[in-house]
């Protein structure tokens, strides 16, 4: 739709003759100033718009201007007589060329960038209703990978542009030119975002220096307009969640048949003599996923008057967990924004955005084999649920065959108690003064105030009369010695940030645009926390679970009941920072930034370090010999750059007085004399002064495509990046002793990949609209070192199944977090196998050959090997949205392939419950020759168990995660009420399309914990219905 | 006008930002409450405690002990298979290779307490701040930093035979892998300077039990002496022992290696363990201050009576039939060094004894001198032994002496017989048994006492190296290669050091 206002609207006159006529073109929605806009007849360009968005023309009365700008509707209108015109151009809905770009302190048209930036703008968040911010992420921003966790409200793996490193991999979060983390993202409410900015490449994260080596999310919320009348928005959304799919664990008999079979061939007893007694049993999965709501709650208000603007949010969300339902596992928060500005004078402009988060969470034990979900997995299925013996104070039923680790996961469930309360208040106050035209002073000052107090409590628990674990006997009495305990701890932070910057705007002659900035900026970052624990709650009761209630006081025998903890940190950083954006025409972009951060952290060597990048864009299609009138716009890009990381704290010579350490060397203080133990001193670190950053270089190149009338655009972007300087403990002589080295910028990565985004629309009459979008996402990683002499590696992954297992290693020459394991290579299916096979200590027929990689004829550590890798090797999204008159339905999907999963969540205890696929064990000579079948024994000299790719599945992955269909009441129905109101039903998750096993292959964690499924919380799918009305 | 006030106050804003601005992002630790080097050392109360930490690391070189012993014919490293405690088993077996935890633990432990003995000898004279602390004991003190930092060394230098020798100071990062082994020669020739040093400066008597006193550095030069065949100098070095008059022989043997015994009137040096500051780092089981080889000597599913003293343990240091073998009838150091467990069972059967045979080497033998007995130990309780080594005893003293006159250049067998007998006379509760042998028979049966005598104390092995009996008592033990441990691999790979020979 397009308005066209025209000043001094008169009789129209029939006469031709020669006028004069000044106008004025702005965008209707900002009333912002539109530069270069095009003004032609019949199709004939007469003028362009200057700087003042002015044009000035003469001609006939009567004649048809067309003005036309790009990324807006072209509107046309009749000249009737001389004088002054505002035209008010619309932007076109289909179109993103004429979107302004938020970018490190300040804005850019998206037609001038020439960085690499993803985009996510609210239409797409508010159909998706996330929890957190950066699901609307996943699959929606190319070149950037999210892997959800199911756990409600928790963080999941965001990596934009490959893995630099092993750690510290998450990017650096704007909102609203607050700098803030990834963690942050838990307290935003998605309604109340307007945009989503990844910047990607060097051009546009280096001025975000030593912060922006992992890419920066830049969030910028809504806010009102001036002389904007109250528009109030509501939406309102209730679902219900549930799991998926369950894991297929044996059954009580199948059970009972194996646990003999292990058992007997082991030489050890019939453990079930009587099978047929057993029946089905209990598959523990189906006590513990329960269903549980998800809601979500907004109410907004937006609009400005003469002198300022508001935007004023409330918010509630919950989301109860699956695992043991909302009582046990949640997630609650609230919201409470303002972003208001106010004109002091007409020069000075003060904005104040505020923003209030109450946050309420309560968690269960995850990912482990003794989690809650994993002991649903590996309890003993011949327990009933309830409790019948007699004399014993247990709920739920009990094992007598697994005596430790592993309990019935309802009596685990029924013993968690935890609450988790968060409040946080942040936002910033900013003085804009307009010293000259197109000159403006920003001050910014942006805080983020964090106070959580967060309680657990351990009561006293029976597992059953054989237990280990117990606290509590059969009578109910304690086990002696042991005692019930509460833990509080209250944690207290403020980061602020102080930024201060010039933007100046201007031109050279008449083609040459400039923008500038320039600042300075101040952070710190500080925190304290403290804790204390203690001792014997009255009555074994949550309802008494404080530390005020609580007796415990300390003894000489027990040293454990009162105990405290304080600690403090902070962080401070300086940075000088500037950034030249020019263009000639819009034809020719350029733009080059530069910073200088200063870092508490590093050694006086390197205090300082200075980044610098620099980019070119050429729109071929502005070209006059461009002739190819299909292109509304091609433009080729290109960036190189450099930007930080600094994942390190200062380092120092410190002396520790006191006793025992429990740090990474056991570097302890301390001797008795006779019976008297005396603290001594010693030095307990070492410091290395060249420590610095680590230093990021990327480059980029890519271009923009739109053809078809804005029907078809296509952005691609291929980049390189080395990351040089990673932290890396260094191999030392050990004659140097225990104190720990210093950490040193020894390693280095390098990754590669090619991001892209295809973008369609069409509307087909006058009633069908419809809209599809791709994206695509791949990296390459590699670790190109580690140490000086390449033997370092970090371990990771680990995980329990008999023995401590690690998965996943950082090392040089392979992708960071790989699996490291050995090969398989069937099984051997008779003792004449064995004996002719390379020496594989303890192999019997039935086991699994595993393979002799280095040739060596024996089987031993030194043939473990790549195995397989938990990141994807590209990521899709596709969207689809639709609209008929005044249905709308969207759908997005979600593609993860190549993704490698390691199974690790079973215990393999001998009584513990097992995988279905155990099964299709071998039973003898020629059974079955698939190493994931072994035959089964109590006895596994073998080491059946050991870490190979008999545990690797392929998690590839194709999620429907979003189905929402929704029908809009014209006004005309119900004018008085609402202007518009909008009724949905939604599906999340509604289906996965994928051979992995477990309950779902998308598994979140550190880069060495990703895709190592421990029984991680699974996803749920959510079935909801919403409203959204505006008032 | 107001536009120019304006931009005058943000110009010197902005001079007085960039002016303060650098120091934002000064730190000094003292901001996170974090005390230096540059703030320590200042009074006698630092120097003082950072010499309680250079004798920490004694507790931590804990394995050379089961190590004496498993290496020789006295023990066997049992375990639940063949693979456990591999490090011990190996070398057990004589089938170890530089890749060895309990070797590369004791080669670094070793070197931290070299490290922290530097460390108090580099600041001696003044701290790092250029101040010069002195205080009243100040030379003594230092006495018991060279005592110490030549106990490293000899451990080093007796383990693994040449070895990087430095003195100067704590090496930081920048000296890793910047030095040579040192010959055997030049570290026994630094560990004598040291105890010289420790000898002229400690007092006869310390007040705090386990305080290295001037007798503790003549009776370990007496041993370093001997280990160097210089017989002459050991013989007049240990007699300023004997002749003090300070140590006698305890009546009752066994009752020397109860909690009660600890520190007593025949101990010289011994290494201190307590219970009293529980611990429970499984990452450094060493490091703690309890004594973690008592747990290794246990018996396996100990179980019995209230009034049964013994606690239950991993059966990996077991004592051989071959040691229970060379004691003879009335010999009273039998019973006190090795337990027969079924024969304990029967003999006491109101205990109600029930255990696990050792699944693998089981021998049916069990360490009585450090077997883990209830109530010495707290918190995480394999840890948390309180049990002292008894690394140099008096009657250790008097077998070294006798052995160094009996191989001086003028020979007094006489006197080495006499200090023999008092040994055995004490073993058996009568000079019955009195060697009156000479010359090389004498010889050996000073030898042969030393392993009765002192037997799962963890010398044995270092005695059959050092007397070239070696391979003629050890299986496996193979001449011109095992005398030494190999060089932790880490430690060749890392700083290029040659290894030793053979491995």
């Amino acid at each position: 739709m397009c308005l066209v206002l025209m000043l001094g609207l008169g009789v129209q006159s029939l006469f031709s003759q020669s006028v004069s006529l000044t106008g004025i073109v702005k965008n209707k929605n900002t009333s912002e100033l539109l530069v270069g806009a095009s003004v032609s007849i019949q199709g004939k360009s007469v003028a362009l718009t200057d700087a003042a968005g002015r044009f000035s023309i003469n001609t006939s009365l009567g004649s048809t201007l067309e003005i036309s700008y790009t990324g807006f509707i072209s509107t046309q209108l009749k000249v009737s007589k001389a004088g002054e015109l505002e035209v008010l151009l619309d932007q076109n809905p289909a179109s993103t060329l004429g979107d302004v770009v938020v970018i490190g302190y300040g804005t850019q048209k998206v037609t001038k960038i020439s960085g690499a930036i993803s985009t996510v703008k609210a239409s797409d968040i508010e159909k998706l209703k996330p929890v957190r911010t950066e699901e609307a992420l996943q699959g929606k921003a190319s070149g950037v990978n999210v892997i959800q966790s199911g756990s409600p409200g928790s963080k999941p793996t965001v990596l934009v542009r490959g893995i630099p490193s092993f750690s510290g991999t998450d990017p650096v979060v704007i909102i609203d030119g607050i700098p803030q983390t990834l963690t942050d993202l838990n307290s935003i409410s998605a309604s109340d975002i307007e945009s989503i900015n990844v910047l990607k490449d060097a051009a546009t994260t280096a001025i975000y220096g030593v912060k922006g080596g992992n890419g920066v999310i830049v969030v910028t919320t809504k806010s009102g307009r001036k002389n904007q009348k109250a528009a109030i928005s509501i939406n309102s959304n209730y679902g219900v969640q549930e799991v998926m799919n369950t894991i297929g664990v044996l059954n009580a008999s199948e059970y009972g048949a194996i646990i003999n079979e292990g058992s007997t061939t082991a030489g050890g007893p019939v453990i079930f003599p009587n099978l047929s007694s057993l029946g089905v049993g209990t598959d523990w999965q189906n006590q513990i996923f329960k269903s549980a709501a998800l809601q979500s709650h907004t109410i907004a208000a937006q609009g400005g008057g003469d002198n300022m603007t508001y935007f004023l949010s409330a918010g509630y969300l919950s989301q109860g967990g699956i695992v043991g339902g909302s009582d046990k596992s949640r997630f609650d928060r609230g919201n409470f924004s303002a972003n208001l500005t106010f004109d002091l004078s007409k020069k000075l402009k003060f904005l104040m955005n505020t923003t209030a988060v109450t946050l309420n969470s309560k968690g269960i034990q995850e990912n482990s084999f003794n989690s809650v979900l994993g002991s649903a997995l590996n309890f003993d299925p011949t327990v009933a649920v309830a409790n019948t013996a007699a004399n014993t104070v247990g709920k739920y039923g009990y094992s007598n065959l697994l005596l430790s680790e592993i309990f019935n996961p309802l009596t685990k469930l029924d013993n968690t108690f935890n609450s988790n309360l968060g409040s946080k208040l942040y936002g910033k106050f900013e003085l804009q003064y307009n010293v000259i035209k197109n000159l403006t002073l920003s001050s910014r000052f942006g805080y983020t105030k964090y106070d959580g107090n967060a309680k657990s409590f351990t009561p006293l628990a029976f597992y059953g009369p054989l237990n280990v674990d117990n606290s509590m006997n059969a009578d109910g009495s304690t086990v002696t010695g042991k005692h019930n305990s509460i833990a509080h701890e209250k944690v207290s932070n403020l980061n602020y940030t102080w930024e201060s910057f010039a933007n100046y705007n201007f031109k050279l002659k008449k083609d040459h645009n400039l923008e500038t900035v320039l600042g300075f900026s101040l952070a710190k970052v500080s925190g304290n926390a403290a804790g204390a624990t203690r001792q014997d709650v009255p009555f074994n009761s949550w309802e008494f679970a404080d530390f005020t209630a609580a007796t415990g006081n300390n003894t000489a025998t027990n040293t454990n009941a009162l105990a405290g903890y304080y600690y403090q940190y902070f962080r401070k950083n300086l940075s000088y920072f500037s950034r030249i954006n020019y263009d000639y025409q819009e034809k020719y972009l350029a733009s080059f930034s530069a910073r200088r951060d200063g870092s508490y952290a590093f050694g006086t060597d390197n205090k300082f370090g200075n980044f610098f990048s620099g980019s070119l864009g050429w729109v071929v299609s502005k070209e006059k010999f461009f002739h190819a009138d299909f292109v509304d716009q091609l433009k080729i890009r290109g960036s190189y750059g450099s930007t930080g990381n600094e994942n390190v704290n200062p380092q120092f010579v410190s002396i520790v007085t006191g006793g025992p350490s429990y740090g990474s060397t056991a570097n302890s203080n301390g001797y008795t004399f006779g019976d008297v133990f005396y603290p001594g001193s010693t030095v307990a670190s070492a410091a290395n002064t060249a420590l610095r950053w680590e230093k990021q270089i990327q480059s980029n190149v890519g271009f923009d495509l739109v053809v078809f009338k804005n029907k078809f655009s296509l952005t691609a972007d291929y980049f390189q990046k080395t990351v040089d300087g990673l932290l890396f403990t260094p191999s030392a002589s050990l004659y140097l002793g225990t104190v720990p080295s210093p950490i040193a910028n020894i390693g280095s990565t390098k990754s590669s990949g090619l991001d892209f985004t295809l973008n369609y629309n069409e509307s087909i009459g006058k009633n069908f609209k419809f809209n599809t979008a791709v994206t695509f996402t791949t990296s390459k990683n590699e670790v190109t070192a580690t140490n000086n002499d390449g033997t370092a590696k970090i371990f990771g992954g680990y995980y329990f199944n008999g023995q401590s297992q690690s998965v996943t290693v950082f090392e040089k020459g392979f992708t960071p977090g790989y699996f490291y394991g050995y090969k398989t290579a069937g099984l051997f299916q008779n003792a004449a196998e064995v004996a002719a096979y390379p020496k594989q200590a303890g192999a019997q027929p039935g086991d699994i050959k595993y393979v002799d990689v280095n040739g060596d004829g024996i089987i031993n550590a030194s043939d473990k090997t790549n195995i397989g890798n938990s990141f994807p090797k590209y990521t899709m999204g596709w969207s689809l949205n639709m609209a008929y008159k005044n249905f709308d339905f969207n759908a997005f999907v979600y593609a993860s392939v190549g993704n490698d999963i390691y199974r690790a969540y079973e215990r393999n205890a001998n009584y513990s419950n097992k995988d279905r696929s155990v099964l299709a064990r071998w039973t003898g000579e020629g059974s079955t020759n698939d190493a994931r079948y072994p035959r089964y024994s109590f006895l596994d000299a073998n080491s059946n168990i050991r870490v190979s790719d008999r545990y690797v599945e392929d998690g590839s992955f194709i999620k429907i995660k979003n189905l929402q269909l929704g029908y809009t009441f014209s006004t005309s129905n119900a004018k008085k009420w609402f202007n518009k109101a909008r009724v949905y039903a939604q599906v999340k998750n509604a289906f996965t399309f994928t051979k992995y096993t477990g309950y779902d292959p998308e598994i979140a964690g550190g880069i060495l914990d990703t895709g190592i499924d421990r029984g991680a919380y699974p996803q749920a799918r959510t079935f909801s219905i919403g409203l959204d009305i505006k008032l | 006008m107001k536009i120019n006030s304006i931009k005058i106050v943000s110009l010197v804003l902005v001079i007085i930002m960039l002016i303060s601005c650098k120091k934002w992002v000064d730190y000094n630790p003292h901001d996170d409450f974090v005390i230096t080097e540059q703030d320590y050392l200042k009074s006698e109360s630092d120097y003082r405690n950072m010499l309680v930490s250079v004798y920490t690391p004694l507790q931590w070189i804990n394995q050379v002990v089961p190590v004496g012993d498993i290496a020789s014919d006295n023990a066997v490293s049992g375990g639940e298979n063949a693979s456990d405690v591999l490090s011990l088993q190996q070398i057990d077996d004589y089938s170890h290779t530089p890749v060895n935890s309990t070797l590369s633990e004791i080669w670094l432990t070793a070197y931290e307490g070299v490290n922290r003995a530097n460390y108090m000898t580099q600041y001696k004279a003044a701290n790092l701040a250029g101040q010069k602390v002195e205080f009243p004991g100040k030379e003594a003190m230092y006495g018991e930093v060279t005592f110490l930092r030549a106990y490293y060394y000899f451990t080093l230098v007796r383990m693994f035979g040449d070895v990087p020798l430095f003195t100067d100071k704590r090496l930081s990062l920048a000296e890793s892998k910047s030095l040579k082994r040192s010959p055997k020669a030049d570290v026994y020739k630094q560990i004598e300077t040291d105890l010289g040093t420790a000898i002229t400066a400690l007092p006869a008597v310390q007040t705090q039990k386990g305080r290295i006193t001037k007798y503790a550095a003549q009776a370990l030069l007496g041993k370093v002496y001997l280990y160097q065949n210089k017989f002459d100098a050991a013989a007049s070095m240990l007699d300023n022992v004997i002749t003090s008059n300070a140590f006698t022989l305890v009546s009752d043997y066994a009752s020397m290696f109860l909690a009660t015994g600890e520190n007593g009137p025949e101990s010289i040096f011994e290494i201190q363990y307590s219970n009293t500051s529980p611990y429970y780092n499984w990452g450094g089981a060493t490091r703690g201050q309890g004594n973690y080889a008592i747990q290794q000597c246990g018996i396996r599913g100990l179980n019995g009576s209230d009034q049964m003293p013994y606690a239950a343990g991993w059966s990996t240091n077991l004592p051989t039939q071959n040691l229970a073998a060379a004691y003879t009838a009335g010999d009273k150091r039998k019973t006190a060094t090795v337990l027969d467990i079924e024969a304990y069972k029967t003999a006491n059967p109101s205990f109600n004894i029930t255990y696990q045979v050792a699944p693998y080497k089981n021998t049916g033998l069990y360490n009585q001198k450090y077997l883990p007995r209830k109530g010495e130990t707290s918190g995480q309780v394999e840890l948390n032994y309180l049990t002292n080594f008894r690394i140099i005893r008096y009657a250790d003293v008097l077998l070294m002496a006798a052995e160094a006159y009996n191989r001086s250049t003028a020979a007094n067998d006489v006197k080495a017989q006499g200090y023999l007998n008092q040994v055995r006379q004490r073993a058996f509760g009568n000079a019955l048994n009195n060697v009156t042998a000479t010359g090389s028979t004498l010889k050996q049966a000073i030898w042969d006492e030393r392993r009765l005598e002192l037997a799962m104390e963890g010398d044995r092995y270092f005695d059959l190296v050092r007397t070239g009996q070696a391979a003629a008592k050890i299986n496996g033990f193979k001449t011109g290669k095992h005398e030494v441990f190999p060089i932790p691999q880490q430690e060749v790979d890392i700083s290029g050091l040659t290894q030793n020979a053979g491995y």
